[in-house]
């Protein structure tokens, strides 16, 4: 049978990227042909991470990753680490309701003295507007960049960094969908919204 | 590749391929010797003069590993004609900075035409051959100094896949620039065993390298590695480079401890780097002071990474942690 993409001889990280573009089209699983043991790992790899199975065969000189995109489950009963997971939604440039210059000293204050604390939360979220303190706000990239360091998962909405023309601007954190914002939110222990 | 050549066998040749080093060392009288190296590559960012900054700084690199002092560089070209002269005028620029910055002089150079653009330096510089750090003197009880943070080639992999952008590869790019002059300055002021500086074969590659030529063997604390932000993510999302190491050095020359390192991890200790930092093996007893010493001047993130150990098969062993 032959595989649906065939990416011997192309370098690295060609072969990602039309992996990539398969997993956003694809309805059923499909196969990856490469020709070294690199490209084989990357390609599992970045499957893995964007949530798919993927399986690995020899073929002939080469390899057949088959990657199948994973319908998202439920997740099943968490475990108490899990649990507590803390999750902060920024859905705007400001915080509160007020004059937009106070807001945004507050929001940079905000995420200064998050990044300052003992317990940074596991994940925050950037949706809508908010995006623009990832991209154009360097002030307030800095603090989210302190939070990444300390292990903080920044995930930042990507439909929205489109909408804006912010795509190429994103200074911290990784690019996320409404797939992985939707089941961090509700399967957040603790959610604070901004 | 050069492997497949005779050996040179010449008394004043000090150092060459045949001892593992990028660099030649040559000795002209008893209290000089000259150094010699070349390295030129594609383009790994899209600003003109920062590649030229980052070829010069990865060119010079292999100079200062050796405790030498630059003198003079010749730059290497290779340019496609229809890109006119423009770009090619504003790297040269950013290599001629540097090699400045370093304190030596640009005396030429030759450019060929090619379709995929390449640039890169050969430099030269002089060492008195008692001050000259080599591959060859780690002590087992040694700790390995490590100056830069890993994943530039993870990283600029991941721009090319418009993964990251420009922005978030800042941090990276402006280590590529950074000169291993001053480090390699403090470094040579303490009792310092072997030196190499982290290239093409990753830190895994170079540090085997190191303790073949040395008879001993060594150990990575993967977890004490600095690596660059996102360099972990973006090896998970498929953006790890295919590494010369990776294939050669493979399962016969590195072990890693069973279930205890991250697959993602030990990617990191495999990724090529370019124009990375300074490795040294430093007695167990200065290298934290060498550290502090080190993050208070000219390399912010050095860390103390492994230590140097018997002789053992495979020779280098990648380990979660420094507790045992």
């Amino acid at each position: 049978m032959d595989p649906d993409i065939d990416c011997r001889g192309l370098r690295c990280p060609e072969p990602v990227m039309r992996t990539r573009k398969m997993i956003e089209g694809a309805r059923g699983p499909f196969t990856v042909l490469v020709d070294n043991a690199t490209a084989r790992d990357n390609v599992a790899r970045f499957a893995s991470t964007a949530g798919c199975a993927a399986v690995i065969e020899e073929h002939g000189d080469g390899f057949l990753v088959t990657v199948t995109p994973c319908e998202k489950e439920v997740p099943a009963a968490r475990d108490d680490t899990e649990a507590r997971e803390r999750v902060v939604l920024v859905s705007g440039e400001g915080m509160g309701r007020g004059e937009p210059e106070l807001s945004s000293t507050l929001m940079k204050m905000f995420l200064y003295t998050t990044a300052e604390s003992d317990e940074p939360p596991a994940k925050i979220i950037f949706i809508n507007s908010g995006v623009r303190l990832v991209t154009e706000n360097d002030e307030a990239a800095a603090h989210v960049r302190r939070l990444a360091a300390a292990g903080t998962d920044v995930l930042v909405c990507g439909t929205c960094l489109d909408y804006y023309g912010l795509t190429d601007s994103l200074q911290v954190g990784r690019v996320s969908n409404m797939y992985e914002i939707q089941a961090a939110l509700v399967g957040a222990g603790l959610l604070v919204s901004l | 590749m050069l492997a497949t050549l005779p050996e040179e066998d010449l008394p004043a040749l000090l150092s060459s391929i045949h001892s593992g080093e990028d660099a030649s060392v040559y000795l002209i009288t008893d209290d000089l010797a000259v150094v010699q190296t070349v390295d030129f590559f594609p383009p790994i960012v899209d600003d003109p003069y920062t590649f030229g900054q980052i070829a010069a700084a990865n060119a010079l690199s292999d100079i200062y590993a050796m405790n030498a002092t630059p003198l003079t560089a010749m730059n290497i070209a290779a340019w496609p004609c229809e890109s006119g002269t423009g770009i090619l005028e504003t790297v040269l620029l950013g290599g001629y900075d540097k090699v400045h910055e370093a304190g030596a002089v640009v005396a030429g150079g030759h450019t060929i035409e090619d379709e995929e653009p390449k640039f890169g330096l050969a430099v030269m510089g002089t060492v008195r051959p008692g001050d000259m750090t080599t591959i060859r003197g780690a002590r087992t009880g040694d700790l390995l100094v490590l100056t830069k943070p890993l994943g530039t080639g993870i990283m600029t992999t991941a721009l090319k896949a418009g993964l990251i952008s420009e922005a978030e590869l800042r941090e990276v790019v402006l280590s590529m620039c950074e000169l291993n002059a001053e480090a390699a300055r403090v470094i040579a002021s303490r009792a310092v065993g072997a030196m190499t500086d982290v290239t093409g074969f990753g830190l895994a590659g170079h540090l085997y390298e190191m303790v073949r030529a040395s008879g001993t063997g060594a150990t990575i604390w993967a977890g004490e590695v600095p690596l660059f932000d996102n360099a972990l993510d973006m090896v998970a999302s498929g953006m790890a480079p295919r590494s010369s190491a990776g294939d050669c050095f493979g399962d016969s020359r590195v072990e890693v401890e069973e279930g205890g390192v991250d697959d993602l991890l030990v990617q990191c200790m495999f990724d090529p780097q370019t124009s990375g930092g300074l490795l040294a093996s430093i007695p167990a007893g200065e290298a934290e002071d060498l550290v502090s010493e080190l993050r208070g001047g000219p390399a912010l993130r050095a860390s103390i990474v492994g230590e140097i150990t018997e002789v053992v098969s495979p020779k280098v062993r990648i380990e979660q942690s420094r507790e045992r």
